[in-house]
């Protein structure tokens, strides 16, 4: 490692971007499956009904709504629980809570569903019935966000794979630039009847040590980036960086193991050529 | 000790290194395998301690099948033999006593057994004076000695030493063969190739001669015409 520096910090590096990489994107989805499943524990579709139609219209609508199989529960949100939570949403905007004219909030039904995908089948359902004035559904927008980290994960790891490919050939570098530079003690170590085994432990050893450095600065900074961001403008917005440290102690051993058998293998492919000559 | 039975060696190319050729070695014996270059000595030497496979034959060396021998075991036979070639192969950054204590380090004694063996294969190739001498401070012959302690540190049933006389002055190359004989005499199954006729015609001992890789004779206390 002494004799080849530049080329140890380059291996070293590559490991560190691919682990990091790993690590940053396996928890990104972590987090998001995590605030994904809150949501979907919550509302999934909100009706706005007509005022203009009798209470005991919404009645019934609710009472429809209740008997389908798809729908988990229903709630009636009425015009003066709307306006405590309008006045609770923007309470940091006391100017327009005063000019707002709280009639024209809406009664509403609050629709949860067994599964969040069905939100459509009740739009099409709903539609055209005299009782109801508008339907918001968020199943649509949490599908688009999983579809967009999904699409994220899955760039993000075909990146990791290629920096990691490259890691690899740089330690097979590495190992085959130190090896010629020991041909003449290899040569010596065969001829007086050492093993396969011993010629290599030195080389693995090297190996596993450059992986196991990138891998855990890699992993630190990934801690450090998850600790930054629970703290940050992130978590201040729609999500909560909430991600358990037992996962991110197994994402963090696995990683670690899975960099010291690909140490090993590297240091195999390595300096198989020089066992064999 | 060792057996060869048809043995024939062709490269890749068609040249043919050794043809047909069948001898045995005893246990404790002294033997030269003599020829001009390229008559197959190395390659004969190199078959035994498995550099080379054989394209047609058997051999056997120290009771081990090594025409058969997976690769797996070549250490286990290369332990039982002691090589030395005609180029030293010496460290250039450590002294005569490391050269030596990196062999049983490898074969892996403890470090209060290196100390002990390392001084006293010194002491059998009378090396002490040149004991803290890096390569490029000593003499050829001091050299190819420092390579014969190397090879006994195995406690070899056989040395093979492959022209280590080439490239020294007639009166080192006395003071090495003086050297093999005395090994062979504690012991230890001596193989010697050489080109040297003046030191195969002096030492009477069994002289196996090769021309163009075919065994022309195999004679007790031979001499090399």
């Amino acid at each position: 490692m002494r004799r080849n520096p530049l080329l140890v910090i380059a291996t070293m590096l590559a490991v560190l971007v691919s682990s990091f990489l790993v690590f940053t994107t396996l928890s990104a989805r972590a987090i998001v499956e995590n605030n994904t499943s809150r949501w979907q524990n919550g509302v999934h579709v909100v009706i706005f009904l007509d005022d203009r139609v009798t209470s005991t219209a919404h009645q019934q609508l609710q009472e429809t709504l209740e008997s389908y199989s798809e729908v988990r529960m229903v709630e009636y949100f009425s015009k003066s629980e709307a306006t405590e939570e309008f006045k609770t949403l923007f309470q940091d905007q006391p100017e327009l809570v005063q000019e707002v004219d709280f009639d024209i909030l809406p009664t509403s039904l609050r629709i949860n569903l067994n599964d969040p995908a069905d939100y459509e089948l009740i739009i099409e359902r709903m539609d055209g019935n005299p009782a109801v004035k508008e339907i918001r559904a968020s199943g649509e927008a949490i599908e688009r966000l999983l579809t967009l980290t999904n699409t994220l994960v899955l760039s993000a790891t075909i990146f990791a794979i290629l920096i990691a490919f490259a890691a690899f050939i740089l330690i097979i570098n590495t190992l085959r630039l130190t090896a010629y530079a020991k041909r003449k003690e290899i040569k010596i170590m065969r001829t007086i009847g050492a093993s396969a085994t011993y010629i290599r432990l030195p080389f693995i050893f090297e190996a596993v040590f450059e992986s196991l450095i990138g891998t855990s600065i890699a992993v630190g900074l990934g801690w450090g980036f998850i600790q930054y961001s629970k703290t940050s403008f992130i978590a201040e917005s729609i999500f909560d960086i909430a991600i358990s440290d037992s996962y991110l102690i197994n994402l963090t051993l696995v990683l670690l193991l899975s960099t010291i058998i690909f140490g090993f293998f590297a240091s195999f492919v390595g300096i198989r050529k020089v066992l064999n000559d | 000790m060792i057996k060869l039975n048809n043995v024939s060696l062709v490269f890749q190319g068609g040249s043919v290194a050794l043809s047909n050729v069948s001898t045995e070695i005893s246990e404790g014996e002294f033997a030269y395998v003599i020829g001009h270059s390229g008559s197959g000595k190395s390659s004969l030497l190199k078959l035994l301690y498995k550099e080379y496979s054989p394209t047609k034959g058997e051999i056997e060396v120290a009771d081990m099948d090594v025409t058969t021998l997976p690769k797996w075991k070549i250490p286990l036979l290369r332990r039982k033999l002691g090589i030395v070639t005609q180029e030293p192969q010496l460290l250039e950054d450590r002294t005569t006593y490391e050269n030596i204590s990196f062999a049983l380090e490898v074969l892996g004694y403890e470090e209060k057994e290196i100390d002990e063996k390392t001084s006293t294969l010194i002491d059998l190739v009378d090396l002490n004076q040149s004991m803290y001498k890096f390569p490029n401070q000593l003499s050829g012959g001091e050299q190819t000695r420092v390579c014969i302690a190397r090879a006994l540190a195995s406690n070899p049933l056989v040395l093979l030493c492959d022209e280590p006389t080439g490239n020294l002055d007639p009166d080192l190359s006395i003071q090495i063969v003086t050297l093999l004989e005395k090994i062979n005499r504690a012991g230890t199954t001596v193989l010697m190739a050489t080109h040297d006729s003046s030191i195969v015609n002096r030492r009477k001992k069994r002289v196996i001669q090769l021309k163009e890789g075919k065994l022309i004779s195999d004679v007790d206390q031979g001499r090399y015409i």
